[in-house]
């Protein structure tokens, strides 16, 4: 027979998977189980350069790094110095654009975070992470 | 307990008082049980206090768990799928440890429970930190969203310290 203190853990950790699951199929629609970024809020650079002159690039890598080189016309705005770069991000952007945002590679964060919150905090629309982020945009234009 | 005749002659004569044990309190006795009172009482502040941190953490996170897989990927540590399975669970089993804190059922489950999330997420803080990452706990959702580092672990370890003394507190006590 198992022990009171297993037989409580074990009820804990049964008692807690009801509304988990239950939260899981609530979010289906929201989050990807395949990749953190769902599939509707990522874009190629290639579908981006359909979009044309409708995009506005967004570079959510740190200074240094937009500064030694970035997209032709793309704005910097990092989580650094958010507070200081949104109104000037804000200030080129105009309802109907598209917003495509890249960091360094496949793995970095940045790029997610800067998106969700000109979704969440700016309310933005059409906001878009780039697939691969700055490395494959080199890799298609360079 | 008094005898049969004593019951009979209290039955008669109701003003006659029940005797009392000759009972009497040494003012050691006194003052220990003064201070197992006031312990007692601190220990279930410091349980209502965890709970109420747990509770709060879980609803925070329980509200957005989008936000909450994204910041346990943060960590690097484990498969996306894993890090979205987690989100959707952690954070209703730190309620309902909070909550068996409360109601005392359960307590010592809940407080191995607890005290094992506290020390998985330590690691993965110090983890995180040698590895280099910035990143959010993730911890109280966005409210610990421009913790320092230092203030994670000191948040982390003084939590640790609390379900610690519960631990021990708990071994006299003999909750459910």
């Amino acid at each position: 027979m198992r022990s009171p203190l297993v037989r409580q853990i074990l009820i804990l950790v049964a008692l807690a998977l009801a509304p988990g699951i239950g939260q899981a199929v609530y979010f289906r629609h929201k989050v990807s189980w395949q990749s953190p970024i769902p599939p509707s809020e990522l874009v190629t650079v290639d579908q981006a350069r359909v979009w044309g002159k409708n995009v506005i690039w967004v570079d959510a890598r740190p200074d240094d790094e937009f500064a030694s080189d970035h997209a032709p016309g793309a704005i910097s705005l990092n989580e650094d110095r958010w507070n200081e770069l949104l109104p000037q991000f804000l200030a080129e952007w105009s309802p109907g654009k598209k917003v495509v945002v890249y960091c360094s590679s496949l793995s970095c964060n940045a790029s997610r975070e800067v998106a969700r919150r000109l979704r969440k905090e700016a309310k933005l629309p059409d906001v878009f992470v780039l697939e691969g982020g700055w490395e494959a945009w080199v890799k298609k234009n360079r | 307990m008094g005898s049969v005749g004593e019951e009979e002659q209290m039955k008669q004569t109701p003003s006659v008082q029940r005797p009392t044990p000759n009972l009497e309190i040494s003012p050691r006795g006194a003052t220990s049980n003064i201070k197992h009172g006031t312990s007692n009482i601190l220990f279930r502040l410091v349980g209502l206090v965890i709970a109420g941190v747990f509770i709060y953490a879980g609803a925070i996170k329980a509200l957005d768990p989008v936000q909450f897989a994204n910041d346990i990927d943060n960590y690097k540590i484990l498969p996306w799928p894993i890090s979205v399975a987690l989100a959707f669970y952690l954070p209703w089993l730190e309620i309902f440890c909070g909550f068996a804190l409360i109601v005392r059922l359960f307590y010592r489950g809940a407080l191995s429970i607890l005290t094992a999330l506290i020390l998985v997420f330590t690691l993965a803080t110090i983890a995180a930190k040698i590895r280099g990452l910035d990143i959010t706990c993730g911890c109280f959702g966005h409210a610990s969203q421009n913790w320092s580092f230092p203030a994670h672990l000191a948040t982390n370890v003084a939590i640790l310290a609390a379900l610690l003394a519960l631990w021990i507190s708990s071994r006299s006590a003999k909750p459910l």
